[in-house]
């Protein structure tokens, strides 16, 4: 601590212990705050297979199946002080079975999952790190605007929501399936700590997700041409 | 002149100060960025304001910089007193004895 040199030294070095030391109590507060993320309701509303392309030139034709559904949840436990965004995300699941390729690949039960359809939620100290245009960014701005947390940013309610993805299998094959159930997943970014997803139990004050799994059911056969020709 | 004036600014951009005020500078450098560590995290959590936590370590820390790093007054209140330049003390009489016989 002799001269203006050293001293700089000592005290940014300490000064780096103590961040850290913050940084540790700021992730270890998120383990005594209680978590009970719950769905209400997560259905399909429409269901449609379609035959298309999976890029522009190419002259593979697939199936897609597009997937609409309606979805309400509460996430809002799971908006604290260190979280920075949550990543939700909606996936069609279904079993493999002897007539897909995916059976000879994998054989454990819900070989098949896919996404059709995701969101980013920011919390308002993360809404300068979305991507959005400068209107909808001020839009979000102001939502939140005087509140360090916004746990109603995690109330979701969609109402017969397009998916963002239609699915395809590798064997180019996805009509008439069975047995597909939609799922709802998330993923908490906190701004320091550890990344946490859905949990399988419960562990110390986080209750694992309450509901967020559809009831099964059939993709319908592919939509045909003729058929819709005929009948215009 | 243009000696003396670097002279100046060298001493000024050491910051040079003395032991009781190095000992001073490191307890108030250490205390004062675990006070305001404490601060930050309690503030934060009380209010779950995460922006707020971090301006409130960054402000203290640059705080504790400018209340350490220069050379205040403060910590030069205790300067060295050194022995006369040649080893001989002029104000005192010696009063070494060595084997009954004092030195002269």
């Amino acid at each position: 601590m002799y001269s203006s040199l050293v001293r700089i030294q000592n005290t940014f070095g300490f000064f780096t212990t103590v961040a850290f030391v913050i940084a540790a109590l700021i992730a270890a507060s998120d383990f005594i705050t209680p978590r009970a993320p719950s769905v209400g309701m997560l259905k399909t509303t429409n269901l449609q297979v379609v035959r298309g392309r999976p890029h522009y030139y190419s002259s593979k034709k697939e199936e897609y199946a597009i997937i609409k559904f309606s979805l309400d949840a509460d996430l809002s436990s799971l908006f604290t002080w260190n979280t920075k965004q949550v990543f939700v995300y909606v996936t069609a699941e279904w079993p493999s079975t002897s007539s897909t390729i995916g059976a000879t690949i994998a054989s454990n039960a819900t070989a098949n999952q896919a996404v059709i359809w995701d969101a980013i939620i920011t919390s308002p100290s993360a809404d300068h790190l979305s991507n959005l245009g400068p209107a909808t960014l001020k839009k979000l701005r102001k939502s939140a605007a005087g509140k360090a947390i916004d746990p109603s940013r995690g109330k979701l309610s969609l109402k017969n929501q397009r998916p963002k993805y239609q699915i395809t299998h590798p064997s180019g094959k996805i009509a008439e399936t069975a047995d597909v159930t939609l799922r709802l997943h998330y993923n908490v970014q906190p701004w320091v700590g550890v990344l946490t997803w859905n949990q399988g139990a419960d562990y110390g004050l986080w209750s694992q997700l309450s509901g967020g799994l559809s009831r099964k059911f059939t993709l319908p056969g592919l939509k045909k041409r003729e058929e819709a020709k005929k009948t215009k | 002149m243009a000696e003396q004036i670097l002279d100046q600014v060298r001493d000024v951009v050491e910051g040079q100060i003395d032991f009781e005020g190095q000992k001073l500078a490191e307890l108030m450098a250490n205390v004062a960025l675990s006070v305001v560590g404490a601060i930050a995290f309690l503030v934060g959590y009380m209010l779950q304001d995460i922006k707020l936590a971090v301006w409130i370590a960054f402000g203290g820390t640059a705080l504790t910089f400018v209340a350490v790093v220069p050379p205040w007054p403060f910590y030069n209140k205790h300067p060295v007193t050194w022995l006369p330049v040649g080893g001989r003390l002029q104000h005192t009489t010696a009063n070494l004895v060595v084997n009954e016989k004092a030195i002269r």
